[in-house]
């Protein structure tokens, strides 16, 4: 296949604009997925991609292309997530094309993700093909959005599609763009291999499977690849393409997209932005590399059953083969044992990384209130960085706390800014920008990172009918007026349960806490005490009573199984409660740090 | 699978307890939830037919003429919808399948309404020797509520009857955390009961079970656990004064008048279960017969025997049993059963609920209250 007949391009869009389902039906006009057997947003092929209606990994797939006249072309579409969380993995799935589709809701109009992705398109010189989707639905406003296209984005309005993926409806007009506007790859197949890793998983099998553009020269089996920032050198296994299944091939030459492996072991062995050339005719000049995808909230990650920590170290292990944002160190608790301090991109990447863990693994786990990295500057002039709040040093030795900030864009209809405002106060914002586009804002705020993981989100959309939405880059660190919250059950301090609050919300924060725990944690044979303090001074308490009574009276005219079965169904409740002190404090008690 | 010749009892085991369950009654009471269906004549007579075909299929193992029978519980259902000539019929059976000695215990439970003095005395002559009264309540709105037919009056009639037909040894059960009963009136009924001097008193915290019309209706007006508990040491107390042993959770008698059949279930010996829905326990299985009487009736007819669910224990679940059945007697059990859950045994201790003397570990009457937290502990984990 000549360059001329390739393309490649990523489909970029806001959450839940329709990216994977015009992706389905890309595949089924191209006939690369027998629509009978298709099913929808079938590059979402993880389960809990398709329980959560979500895209969470990057997918790549090779669309064979007859056009009318005859002619042949090889598309290579990426497909990306739209969640906040994982815009890691647009960065570098773009890295691989040359063109994006901007996929705009035409019912929700441009929204925080379509900039920042645009952004993205922009910084990798990509050409992008506006694309107004759901045209279908009543509320859909084409012209509307073409208008916003025009004013936000700044393109040119004539050059939108509208389609509706979910009908197929525009659909072929978008193929066509495809090979009309987008240039094919640039590149020489008669030179020494050039490859940038844009993505990898673990296989069982295979090892490694790394997904590379080849942007120079040709990847075959046999030959000896050189990965270009460690030196190390692999025989080349197989290459292929994503049909989307695996599909061997003969070679990949230059402009092109697929896989390949070599027996690497390690994910860590073939980072994101790698370049593999040919040891025996390197080329000259490797691509500059890639960031590391830098995890933004912690959490302690702790088996119910303490017999089960290495099984999660295993666990971990193998999640991390595929998810290199994931990272993990032992640490250990005085109420939990033995367990993993983790590092996540954000909460829903957290809920994803337990729910695997959980499903896949067959664990039970403790998840403790995530936090984020603290630095420190104690007494002495030293830095220190914390991500677990139980860590904090003695407040004697502590010079001044700082707190990471990020800069975030909230984007949303005019009305709506009040309401913002006053939630931005809130969680600690600090204005920077207020820009007007159309009968849109889009407003800059710094934030502690702190007060927008948890539910500032959910906030948002409430307080404005859905329509506005975030986006949020790190920034820097700042010094802040930051104390830690501890919760005593009976007296005794649970590690666990710490946490670092800003000084005017510490008091607000330890009295919902208590009054939280005081609903989840079940009442035992003893009456429980807990307790909200700051360093000695006890700002809030509460208890829960004893219980009074748990028998089961009757003999069941010796039915001794009915009987064992009520006190099984007793102990399946008890499952996720970890024994703290002589307190059995359930799962939930340690995420509710974060619901209060 | 598991075949009939595996159900048999141990060889070393102490006398096997029989269990005959009578699956009629008037009218369901609205908190129960036991395998009983409504009581005619036809039914009955088909069900008695059937009842001793079981005993005879029973009786037909290899076993059953060496082992020795140490009691016999009527219960339902009401057995005493029996007339005394069909107890007589039962029992003969029995005698002529099992070696049943003069001094084996056989316990009737009985409905106030339906016990006249005719039928008591038929019932000793029968082979009877406890009767089981189900007075529940001595307050006549409650009893109504909870679908019972008697009046106070007529239990504590049937009471002396039962007396005068010459049963020495006696047991009344009664309900408390009823909706409506409140502790004083509670208070009354025990001192009342008390005055009768039953040999024995089982009483019974009210629970709803699945099945029961409670359970689906929902009831008004239930007590709150600090009065059910309140009731709970009432009773403790006061039959303690009066020389009872509360020699299990929910029972009390007076010394050397323990129900032994009872006994049986909580010190993990073997019974057999015969009746439709009757559990048994032989060897390492415990089982269950089929509940429906049509189709217990049905497969009697056809010559099977109408077995339906069984189980055979692990060792695990055997030990985890024995210690979550023995801790339910006062006599509690040795201390090196509950090894496994020494921490546990301590907190326990600490708190007053447990106690270890003369060689036993055991609940006090504190513990008996709060023992299901124990014995979930004592489950084995699930496989
Ligand atoms: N009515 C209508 N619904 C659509 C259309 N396209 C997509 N949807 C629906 O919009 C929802 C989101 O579609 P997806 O294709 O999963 O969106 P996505 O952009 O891939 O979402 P993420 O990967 O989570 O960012 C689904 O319920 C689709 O059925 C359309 O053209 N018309
Ligand atoms: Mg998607």
């Amino acid at each position: 296949m000549t360059l001329s007949r390739i393309r490649n391009f990523s489909i970029v869009a806001h959450i839940d604009h329709g990216k994977s389902t015009l992706a389905d039906r890309l595949l089924a006009l191209t006939g690369a997925m027998d629509p009978k057997k298709a099913v929808d947003q079938v590059l979402d092929s993880m389960d809990l991609e398709r329980e959560r209606g979500i895209t969470i990994k990057q997918h790549t797939v090779r669309l064979p292309y007859l056009r009318q006249d005859g002619q042949e072309y090889t598309l290579n579409l990426i497909d990306t997530p739209g969640h906040v969380d994982f815009s890691y993995e647009v960065s570098r799935s773009l890295a691989a094309c040359e063109g994006a589709l901007l996929i705009v809701d035409a019912a929700q109009g441009v929204e925080a993700q379509t900039l920042a992705n645009f952004y993205l398109a922009l910084e990798a010189n990509l050409t992008i093909i506006p694309i107004i989707n759901k045209i279908d639905l009543p509320q859909a406003d084409v012209e509307g959005t073409r208008r916003q296209i025009a004013e936000i984005l700044g393109l040119n309005p004539e050059d939108a599609i509208p389609i509706s993926a979910k009908f197929g409806t525009g659909v072929p007009e978008v193929l066509e763009a495809i090979v009309h506007r987008i240039p094919p790859p640039p590149g020489d197949p008669a030179a020494p291999l050039k490859a940038l890793v844009f993505d990898s998983f673990y296989d069982p099998y295979q090892g490694v499977v790394v997904y590379v553009r080849i942007f120079d020269g040709r990847a075959r089996a046999g030959m000896p690849a050189l990965l270009m920032s460690n030196g190390r050198v692999y025989e080349v296994q197989q290459v292929g393409v994503f049909t989307p299944e695996m599909k061997p091939v003969e070679e990949l030459a230059a402009g092109q997209v697929g896989y390949l492996t070599a027996g690497i072991k390690r994910v860590a062995d073939a980072k994101v932005g790698e370049t593999i050339t040919d040891a025996h005719r390197p080329t000259a000049a490797s691509f500059p590399g890639y960031r590391d995808a830098k995890p933004m909230v912690f959490a302690g990650l702790y088996p119910v059953e303490d017999t089960a920590y290495q099984s999660l170290r295993d666990a971990l292990d193998k999640l991390r083969l595929n998810d290199s944002a994931l990272t993990f160190e032992p640490e250990t608790s005085l109420a939990l044992g033995f367990g993993f301090r983790s590092g996540f991109l954000g909460l829903l990447h957290m809920e994803i990384v337990q729910e695997r863990l959980e499903r896949e693994f067959g664990l039970t786990l403790i998840v403790t209130s995530p936090s984020v990295r603290y630095r420190v500057v104690t007494t002495g002039g030293e830095t220190l960085e914390i991500d677990n709040p139980s860590k904090l040093p003695p407040a004697g030795a502590i010079a001044h706390l700082e707190e990471p900030y990020v800069r975030a864009a909230v984007f949303a209809p005019t009305e709506f800014m009040n309401p913002i405002y006053r939630l931005a106060q809130d969680k600690r914002g600090e204005h920077r920008a207020l820009e007007y586009l159309g009968k849109r804002v889009h407003i800059t705020f710094d934030f502690p990172l702190a007060e927008i993981i948890v539910d500032f989100y959910d906030r948002l959309k409430s307080i404005s009918k859905g329509y506005a939405s975030l986006d949020y880059d790190f920034l820097e660190f700042r010094p802040s007026e930051l104390v830690k919250l501890d919760i005593l059950l009976n007296g005794d301090p649970v590690d666990a349960l710490s946490v670092i609050v800003h000084g005017d919300k510490a008091y607000d924060k330890g009295r919902a806490l208590a009054e939280k725990l005081r609903a989840v944690i079940p009442r035992q044979l003893f009456e429980v005490a807990i307790q909200a303090a700051i360093g000695s001074r006890v700002i809030a308490r509460e208890t829960v009573k004893a219980i009074r009574k748990n028998v089961t009276a009757k003999c069941y005219g010796g039915d001794i199984t009915r009987k064992r079965k009520l006190l099984e169904k007793q102990k399946e409740g008890k499952k996720r409660m970890k024994q703290v002190g002589k307190v059995e404090v359930p799962q939930e008690a340690f995420l509710s740090v974060l619901k209060s | 699978m598991i075949g009939l010749a595996d159900l048999r009892p141990s060889q070393s085991g102490p006398a096997l307890g029989l269990y005959l369950h009578i699956p009629f009654c008037r009218q369901r009471c609205h908190y129960c939830s036991f395998n009983t269906g409504p009581y005619r004549p036809a039914a009955m007579e088909r069900f008695l037919t059937a009842l001793c075909r079981e005993i005879d299929l029973v009786g037909d193992a290899d076993w059953a003429g060496r082992a020795s029978i140490g009691t016999v519980f009527f219960g339902g259902g009401t057995p005493s919808l029996l007339e005394a000539d069909e107890m007589e019929r039962l029992l003969e059976r029995l005698r002529k399948r099992f070696s049943l000695a003069p001094a084996t215990e056989v316990t009737v439970e009985c409905n106030p309404e339906s016990l006249t003095r005719e039928k008591a005395e038929g019932y000793r002559l029968a082979g009877v020797n406890r009767l089981s009264l189900g007075v529940q309540s001595l307050d006549a709105g409650l009893l109504v509520k909870l679908g019972r037919l008697h009046s106070p009056e007529e239990a504590r009639h049937a009471f002396e009857t039962a007396r005068h037909a010459g049963f020495d040894n006696l047991s009344v059960d009664l309900m408390y955390g009823l909706p409506g009963l409140d502790l004083a009136r509670w208070e009354e009924t025990v001192r009342e009961i008390l005055a009768w001097r039953p040999e024995h008193l089982s009483a019974y915290a009210l629970t709803l079970d699945a099945g029961s019309r409670w359970a689906r209706s929902g009831v008004a007006g239930l007590p709150d656990e600090d009065t059910v508990t309140a009731e709970y040491w009432a009773l403790a107390r006061r039959a303690a004064a009066a020389g009872y042993e509360h020699y299990e959770i929910s029972n009390y008698a007076r010394p050397g008048f323990r129900s032994r059949h009872n006994q049986v279930y909580w010190r993990g010996e073997e019974y057999v279960g015969l009746g439709p829905g009757a559990s048994g326990f032989l060897g390492d299985i415990r089982y269950g017969n089929v509940e429906p009487v049509e189709r217990y009736c049905a497969l009697l007819e056809a010559g099977t025997r109408p077995l339906g669910t069984y189980e055979t224990l692990t060792t695990a679940q055997r030990q985890a049993e024995r210690g979550i059945l023995g801790l339910r007697l006062s006599d509690g059990v040795p201390p090196d059963w509950l090894a496994g859950v020494g921490p546990l045994v301590e907190a326990w201790k600490s708190l007053g609920l447990l106690e270890v003397a003369g060689g036993r570990c055991r609940l006090t009457e504190a513990g008996f209250w709060l023992s299901d937290s124990l014995f979930v502990e004592l489950l084995p984990p699930a496989p």
